[in-house]
């Protein structure tokens, strides 16, 4: 599904470049759930919005899906994002002007879904996640947990192959983070690919993979 | 996708409530200003532009080439007209001749001397062949029914006035000027109010044939009076320069044999130009200047952009807050014309909001329009053209309010976004963002100067030395036919034992007035001068009821014909003589009169508006031209001294109206446009400065919140109060400064170009410049201080914990 070839991203710094990402290597399978691990500043959030299309690497190939994205044009580029991709953040990134129902909604918006398609899938989606009582409130009015509950809600909706999530648990208490966990090994099973970024080792244990990233290279994968 | 735009749109206006509500204030008061200024100019530019052959109609004017100036006269003479359809087949023309101030009465059953009405416009001889030129609509009757003497055609308001219905009007009699009787055979449907030529009592040409006399109608081609006009359609073919080069020809035949001292030319004036040409007069009741209506259209166009400005510096300020939402929404997969679609309808539903409200004002303010200009007729808001303009007004400001924070926002890359790290968006927003302030400061400064530049003109005008007593002074309009003038001296004994009459005087004007009556004249038995001077007619108590001085010998003795003549200094001057006295004694002939002595010379006084010079003047005795009275009156127990000189009136005069005024507000009236503009400044300027203080209190409040921490830290080192307001407001005053500096050549140009309308004028001294900085700079603080001081006096530790 995935395949990285010699990515690497660097910053200009004083006129020498400052490595974020060096030559990384990477397969990932449809179905996977990969852990990215690493102390501060190793480059995982870097190579997670590489990997979600966010961010452009200066060097290397990558391909999704058999598309080369490196050499796609954005429109393309944000079509496949659209399509298959779904985020999710530690801060949770609610955009506090909109309900909860909203929040969940606007992808779709973006997708150009119609809107009564548009109130089925939000409606299925508030029933599975069991927030039918919430739907009407704002984020503040929010717990942390029930909010990246939320957050997932709205990065499934599109029913995306891919799921990231950056540090989905750091926010949140142990037995909020435990659920949330539970939550995405779930998914997993229902064939979400999902990789995710964790400072936490109890947390990368869910995954099949770990990646280990240390100074922008791999430092091992198991 | 738009309900959700609109949606979010309203719920972020909501949440950032000080925000909105700057913008929207702002926004709506510049839209209802810009508004009003819009009907004001589009009814201005609207006279007669509903006559159906509007681009072919011209009135064939003249103008006197002299040695050293050009003067314009909206008339010709009357004989041009017969040579002008023998010459020029092919055009049509149409002749009138109007009266100012003529009295119509309308007999009674019961009454013996009628209902007495005072028509101080309208009325007028015309010809049936002017309504082939100029179309009005006619409820009863034809142009046929203006064929023969002594025939009238009312309008409608008019008959209403006189008989009660239009339809009763008809067949009736009236009597105009207490000498000719009229019928009525005919109903014009009344003007249009934007209308230079309004009719209200027409009657027909071939009237004048025999009481030309009484009308200043003199059929000779010597005499040139602006009441006499001659209309012409063209035909579509024939072009205005193929005429105009014509009647260049016709000129010449017709007025070198006269050996006159101009050169004499006519030519065609388009109908487009009768509004706004102040070099010809007009029969609707004021001209506007296009450059007026150019000044009120970039005040317009001025407010809309500061209000504009503000919405733009607070939007790219907001936008710092608004980076994490853009970065949700791209990270959810909008891409940039959605996130710009978004950003742009909620500038959209703003501007909505903002145009209802300006809609509101703008109702409520029109009918307080004719304050600020020469507007009587109570306008319609709900025009289409207002329509099609506030609608485009609303598409304008939405893109130039929206399109930069839309632009600004929809670029932010969502990760940088997302981490708060607006840094090189910021910069970029800040430097247009001072630019912008610039701008609005620049307005507001020109606005200042223009403003206090005006009033000190007017407050100049209304304290100048008139060279003569313009308070207390009463003028009655009367007639000069022989039996008015045979009673007038026993009126004037009458009126004289009234306690608060002081001086009474008869003469054909007052001394400052826009009359333009002058000739050419000879001065001791040389040829005659090269310029024109004025002429007056008056008695002997003209200076004292007036109260002008004299510099050397005496006034004219009393007589009913020319015996003796006073001069004024200016003539004195213009003819190279340094000595007063040296002109006593000497003669003068106006025209190709006989020789007269004279024997006064009276001291300068200002005989027109203070826009021109002073004219050189002759003073004289002439009782067939005493028309007016001129009363001084003592300004205690006004009201019981008019009553008194209204009663002697009615006992002299039964089959006159009485009218009066006094001869300040005749002299106030001059400068109605001058006043007018003076106070669309205030108003203008006063709107600017508490817009951009708006957009400057806004930024503040943005800035207070920037900086807490900023602020914060500072304290904690040890700063002052006084230098965390230094912090606050040392942007705007450098701002202000430099604003000041391109503010000061566009308002000295402007100013320095109105004042030269005016003769007499103060000097565009360097207080002006000063006061504006000063105050500009004064209230920039005042706005600033407010925001400032609370950050600045805020508990450093709860700035900082908050982070």
């Amino acid at each position: 599904m995935i395949e990285l070839k010699h990515i690497s991203k660097w910053y200009q710094v004083g006129g020498k470049p400052t490595f974020i990402l060096k030559d990384i290597n990477l397969t990932i399978k449809e179905g996977e759930f990969v852990s990215i691990m690493g102390p501060s500043g190793s480059g995982k959030s870097t190579l997670l919005h590489i990997l979600g299309m966010l961010d452009d690497a200066n060097e290397g190939e990558y391909h999704f899906m058999d598309q080369p994205v490196h050499s796609l044009k954005e429109k393309q580029r944000s079509q496949i994002y659209k399509q298959h991709v779904g985020f999710v953040f530690q801060a949770y990134h609610l955009i506090d002007e909109l309900t909860v129902y909203e929040n969940i909604e606007t992808p779709l918006i973006y997708q150009n879904i119609k809107t009564n398609e548009r109130k089925a899938m939000v409606a299925d989606m508030i029933d599975r996640f069991n927030i039918v009582g919430k739907k009407d409130l704002f984020p503040t009015q929010l717990s942390g947990g029930q909010q990246q509950l939320v957050g997932i809600a709205r990065a499934l909706i599109a029913k995306p192959k891919l799921l990231l999530a950056d540090e989905p648990t750091g926010n949140l208490n142990s037995k909020q983070g435990e659920e949330i966990m539970d939550l995405f090994k779930q998914l997993n099973k229902e064939g979400v690919t999902i990789i995710q970024v964790t400072h936490s080792e109890k947390n990368a244990g869910y995954g099949s993979h770990i990646i280990n990233l240390l100074d922008g290279r791999i430092e091992k994968t198991n | 996708m738009l309900k959700n735009y609109f949606k979010t749109a309203w719920r972020s206006i909501v949440r950032n409530k000080a925000f909105s509500l700057i913008n929207i204030i702002g926004l709506s008061i510049g839209i209802a200003a810009s508004l009003l200024l819009f009907i004001v100019v589009q009814y201005e530019l609207s006279y007669d532009t509903f006559q159906p052959n509007y681009n072919r109609i011209y009135r064939v004017a003249t103008q006197d080439k002299f040695d050293k100036d050009i003067t314009y006269n909206s008339g010709i003479p009357v004989p041009a007209l017969k040579a002008l359809r023998a010459e020029f087949p092919q055009i049509q023309f149409g002749a009138l001749q109007s009266a100012y101030g003529s009295q119509v009465t309308v007999p009674a059953d019961k009454n013996e001397t009628g209902n007495k009405f005072i028509e101080e416009t309208g009325v007028f001889f015309i010809e049936p062949q002017l309504f082939d030129v100029f179309k009005y609509q006619w409820l009863t009757g034809s142009p046929a029914s203006l064929k023969d003497p002594n025939n009238v055609v009312l309008d409608e308001k008019t008959a209403t006035k006189y008989f009660g219905t239009w339809q009763q009007a008809i067949g009736k009699t009236v009597v105009l000027d207490n000498a000719i009787t009229l019928k009525v055979n005919g109903i014009l449907k009344n003007t249009p109010a934007n209308s230079d030529l309004p009719l209200s009592v027409i009657i027909s040409y071939v009237t004048l044939e025999k009481c030309g006399q009484s009308y200043n109608h003199f059929d000779t081609w010597n005499t040139t009076s602006s009441n006499f006009n001659i209309m012409a359609l063209l035909p579509p073919a024939v072009k205005m320069d193929d005429v105009d080069r014509g009647l260049l020809q016709f000129s010449k035949n017709h007025y070198q044999p006269l050996q006159s001292n101009s050169i004499k030319t006519n030519f065609l004036q388009p109908l487009s130009t009768f509004h706004f040409d102040r070099r010809f007069a007009s029969f609707g009741d004021h001209v506007t200047s296009k450059s007026t209506l150019l000044t009120l259209s970039l005040i317009g166009i001025f407010i809309i952009l500061m209000a504009c400005v503000n919405f733009i510096n607070l939007a790219t300020a907001l936008s710092v807050n608004r980076s994490k939402e853009v970065g949700i929404r791209k990270v959810l997969g909008s891409n940039r014309s959605q996130l710009f679609g978004q950003i742009m309808s909620e500038t959209a539903v703003i501007v909505g909001i903002s145009i209802l409200a300006a809609l509101g004002i703008t109702w409520a303010v029109l009918p307080y329009i004719k304050h600020i200009a020469s507007i009587q007729e109570q306008l319609s808001l709900f025009t289409i053209q207002n329509l099609i303009m506030v609608v485009s007004i609303g598409i304008i400001v939405t893109l130039l309010a929206g399109l930069y924070p839309s632009l600004v926002l929809s670029k932010y890359n969502p990760i940088t976004a997302l981490k708060n790290k607006m840094v090189t968006a910021g910069v970029s927003g800040v430097s247009l963002r001072r630019g912008l302030v610039i701008m609005q400061f620049t307005i507001s400064q020109v606005l200042i100067i223009a403003t206090t530049v005006a009033i000190s003109q007017m407050n100049f005008i209304s304290k100048a030395e008139l060279g003569f007593n313009k308070e207390g002074v009463l003028i009655l309009n009367g007639k000069s036919d022989s039996i008015s003038l045979s009673k007038q001296s026993a009126f004037k004994q009458q009126l004289l034992q009234i306690p608060g009459v002081q001086s009474v005087s008869f003469n054909n004007d007052p001394p400052s007035s826009d009359n333009l009556w002058s000739t050419n004249f000879a001065y001791n038995h040389q040829p005659d001068e090269k310029f024109q001077i004025s002429l007056k007619f008056t008695d002997a108590d003209y200076l004292k009821t007036f109260g002008l001085q004299l510099l050397t010998g005496r006034s004219p003795v009393e007589s009913d014909t020319m015996r003796e003549v006073m001069i004024n200094e200016t003539l004195v001057k213009k003819l190279g003589i340094k000595n007063p006295n040296e002109v006593i004694g000497k003669v003068i002939r106006i025209g190709r009169n006989q020789w007269y002595p004279v024997v006064g010379v009276v001291k300068d006084f200002k005989t027109s508006s203070l826009r021109e010079d002073i004219k050189p003047t002759l003073i004289t005795t002439r009782k067939t031209f005493y028309y007016c009275t001129g009363i001084k009156i003592r300004t205690q127990q006004l009201a019981n001294t008019q009553l008194a000189i209204q009663k002697v009136w009615n006992q002299f005069y039964p089959e006159y109206a009485y009218s009066s005024q006094f001869f300040d507000e005749n002299i106030e009236r001059f400068y109605q446009q001058e006043e007018q503009l003076s106070l669309l400044y205030k108003i203008f300027a006063g709107l600017a400065i508490f817009i951009s203080c708006l957009g400057l209190y806004g930024l503040v409040s943005f800035m207070a919140v920037q900086k807490t921490k900023e602020v914060g830290i500072r304290k904690v080192l040890g700063a002052s109060i006084i230098s965390l307001l230094q912090l606050f407001s040392k942007e705007f005053t450098i701002l202000i400064i430099v604003s000041f500096f391109i503010s000061v050549p566009v308002a000295w140009y402007m100013m320095h170009s109105w004042l030269n309308n005016f003769v007499y004028r103060i000097p565009l001294s360097s207080w002006f410049f000063i006061t504006a900085i000063v105050s500009s700079i004064a209230i920039a603080w005042i706005t600033v201080g407010y925001k400032a001081i609370k950050a600045a006096i805020a508990n450093p530790v709860k700035a900082l914990r908050s982070e």
